[in-house]
């Protein structure tokens, strides 16, 4: 298995409706990307995209659609996708390209549109639910949210002051970020508590916008990537999982699948105390509990400290263990798969010490990105490293 | 290879165009209006099959993994877990404990209602813990609806019943067995 | 006895029925807005040239996809709506496999003065007719009536 390094990243900006058709989006990405290390097309060798259902463009085998603003005419391509986990499982596919030698050079494309789902993506998201036991019922995607994020609160005994801090810090710490759709310095618990009430527990401030736009990644090969950058970062560990589609069967509180995608990536990066060896995390954060929730699948902490250490500051940009120092996609948006942008390239510019206003200080060397996907099932996982 | 670009901050710009509310009501911007027509007809399987069959009669059946030694419900032909056939069919009561609810203020179509809709799983008794199925909560208040809380099936009507999960209208709190 | 059990009775299983209920809004693009309002306006189509191979595009790109180079707006002409028949089918049924009431012609066009081709609609009487290699021109709905979509182009003649 050979070394991988990322070399290239780009993101367009996050918002509820961009005008940019997929293509166009997807070309904006991957232009910024290669921006980064001076490419052009012929210098690419395979081209992975990352797009979550064709339903929310409404173009069927849409990943075939977004070719040709991916630069991958002509090229061995594959489109991949695991709902909310493909803005991180993108790259692991990005990785095993180059990883098994087949390609010296990989770029990572991940594009969507859900604004094209008309009046809300809510009306593609509602067909997740099983057609014979659920839609009868005529659930609101929300509800299950909010019944997972009940389930969670009531088994550790945590209040909801706790979990809006989540949106408070990830929010603020938007405000750095160019592409952000909800950044806001101001924003304070009252604010969120205060929010309309969606499902109980879930208060909209709780929830990440749906959003368009596109990012993109460039993977090299560890021979070659001395033509490019002295300060390589490389991909440490990758790690997925996924569990039963029959969530009413299984305790929600706390994510398995997760720890399975977590313990699978650590020890690929020889990791054995996470908690110590990490310096930060981007753990997927579309609900302001799930940052919470996903901490303790990452292992960073015991189950149901999360909230403490939250409480305590230490996830703040300045704290021991920052956590979503990008904003996350309570701040940043959530276009499903393109929050590659905010997860896994996020992680390469505070590595490299170019994250501007939302750089961390000191010395990170290693961080730790992760998505969730499908109907509570999908953990991915991805670490990289500085040198 | 082209000119590498380098700029002190990443990301250095935000590219992408911006459309408001408001340029899509005003027709500010130019747009393709799409009305799909997709119509389904989902096999049920087996195990589904009987499972609503067994709910037109008023009854629930769960399905029996001898190797995971689980009742499972919602029935299903082979077990995720242990990857084997399964087994006996098993009548279960129709009665349970909440294993999680939420207060939901939004209707099926995101439009905002008073009074609020109570709907969770259901721990199905008979079955291993975590064992049930979704569906609606009814007479119980928001303040009196509690995670552990016992309820018990209230079914539609024998004639009304057509073979859904909708058959049974919501659980409601089993009297005298309290929280 | 579950997986293992036998089905004899044909009608046991069963079937549930549904729909996909979603629309769809998709804005045709800043390269295609800026065609569709030129359209709305004007008589014919705006195309985009790459600087680095040369072709020329209909509907026009922000960018090409074989050099994956951006287009700039210097690189953009305005080209009559008018083109070749390339291809061409008869089409006698709809969507749902049921007869038309009349067959339709539906002819894979080159746009005059570019490398593009698009989808259009034939109007003709002559459903015998070899169309290989026909010039037609774009018949377009009256100026006042154009919303901005390629249902602009009411046929081709």
């Amino acid at each position: 298995m050979k070394e991988v390094a990322v070399i290239g990243a780009g993101m367009t900006l996050f918002r509820r409706h961009l005008l940019e058709t997929g293509k166009e989006l997807s070309f904006l990405a991957t232009k910024m990307a290669m921006e980064d290390v001076g490419l052009e097309k012929d210098d690419i060798d395979m081209v992975v995209m990352g797009s979550a259902p064709d339903a929310f463009d409404g173009i069927h085998m849409k990943g075939e659609n977004l070719i040709d603003g991916s630069a991958a005419v002509g090229k061995p391509y594959v489109r991949v996708f695991n709902g909310g986990g493909t803005g991180v499982f993108a790259p692991i596919a990005g990785w095993w390209h180059v990883a098994s030698g087949v390609a010296d050079i990989c770029l990572v494309v991940c594009e969507e549109k859900m604004g094209n789902c008309y009046p809300h993506p809510q009306t593609a998201f509602r067909h997740i639910w099983d057609p014979i036991l659920d839609r009868p019922l005529t659930p609101n995607l929300v509800w299950l949210f909010a019944m997972e994020m009940n389930r969670y609160m009531t088994v550790h005994n945590i209040k909801k002051e706790d979990i809006a801090l989540v949106s408070v810090k990830n929010k603020r710490n938007a405000v750095g970020h160019p592409c952000a759709q909800l950044a806001d310095p101001n924003i304070t618990v009252e604010d969120v508590l205060n929010s309309e009430i969606m499902a109980w527990p879930v208060n909209r401030l709780d929830v990440s916008p749906p959003s368009d736009g596109a990012s993109a990644l460039i993977f090299c090969n560890k021979d070659i990537v001395h033509k490019f950058t002295d300060d390589p970062i490389y991909v440490a560990g990758t790690g997925w999982s996924i569990d039963s589609t029959m969530w009413t069967n299984r305790d929600l509180y706390f994510p398995r699948y997760v720890a399975q995608a977590a313990k699978m990536a650590y020890k690929m990066a020889k990791i054995e105390n996470p908690r110590k060896e990490i310096d930060f995390a981007e753990p997927y954060d579309p609900f302001s509990y799930k940052e919470l929730h996903h901490l303790e699948g990452l292992l960073l902490c015991k189950k149901g400290e999360a909230p403490i250490l939250t409480r305590e500051g230490v996830t703040q940009r300045d704290g021991d263990l920052p956590v979503c120092p990008s904003g996350g996609l309570l701040g940043v948006g959530n276009p499903i798969a393109a929050t590659m942008g905010q997860k896994v390239c996020e992680l390469y510019w505070q590595l490299k010490g170019v994250a501007g206003k939302r750089q961390i200080p000191g010395d990170p060397r290693i961080g730790v990105a992760q998505a969730w996907g499908d109907i509570m099932q999908m953990g991915t996982v991805i670490l990289l490293r500085r040198g | 290879m082209v000119e590498k670009k380098e700029y002190k901050e990443w990301p250095p710009y935000a590219p992408g165009t911006y459309v408001r509310e408001s340029d899509i009501r005003d027709k500010n911007i130019t747009y393709t209006w799409w009305e799909p027509e997709v119509q389904y007809s989902w096999s049920l399987g087996p195990a589904m099959s009987k499972f609503l069959k067994g709910l037109k009669a008023g009854k629930i059946f769960g399905i029996h993994c001898k190797r995971c030694k689980r009742i499972i419900v919602p029935p299903r032909m082979f077990c995720e877990y242990c990857y084997g056939p399964t087994e006996e069919w098993v009548e279960l009561p129709d009665t349970g404990i909440i294993e999680t609810f939420s207060i939901s203020y939004l209707d099926p179509d995101a439009r905002r209602i008073e009074e609020p809709i109570l709907v969770g799983v259901v721990d199905l008794d008979g079955t291993p813990p975590h064992h049930g199925f979704m569906h609606y909560f009814g007479e119980m208040t928001k303040d009196e609806i509690k995670i552990g809380m016992k309820v018990k099936a209230v079914w539609k009507p024998e004639n009304e019943r057509e073979g859904s999960i909708t058959d049974i209208k919501y659980f409601k709190p089993l009297k005298g067995g309290g929280e | 006895m579950g997986f293992l059990e036998k089905q004899t009775d044909p009608m046991s299983p069963m079937h549930w029925r549904g729909d996909m209920q979603a629309d769809y809004f998709y804005p045709s693009g800043v390269a295609g807005d800026r065609f569709f309002k030129h359209l709305k306006q004007n008589d014919s189509f705006l195309a985009s040239t790459c600087k680095k191979c040369n072709k020329v595009y209909c509907p026009p790109r922000l960018y090409c996809e074989d050099c994956f180079e951006e287009i700039p707006d210097s690189n953009w002409k305005q080209v009559s709506a008018s083109g070749t028949i390339k291809l061409f089918t008869l089409a006698k049924l709809n969507a749902h496999g049921e007869n038309l009431e009349s067959p339709k012609v539906v002819a894979m066009i080159e746009i005059d003065g570019t490398n593009s081709r698009i989808l259009g609609l034939i109007k003709t009487n002559d459903f015998e007719k070899d169309f290989c290699g026909t010039k037609v021109k774009a018949l377009l709905r009256p100026k006042d009536k154009r919303e901005g979509t390629m249902k602009d182009i009411l046929y081709w003649e």
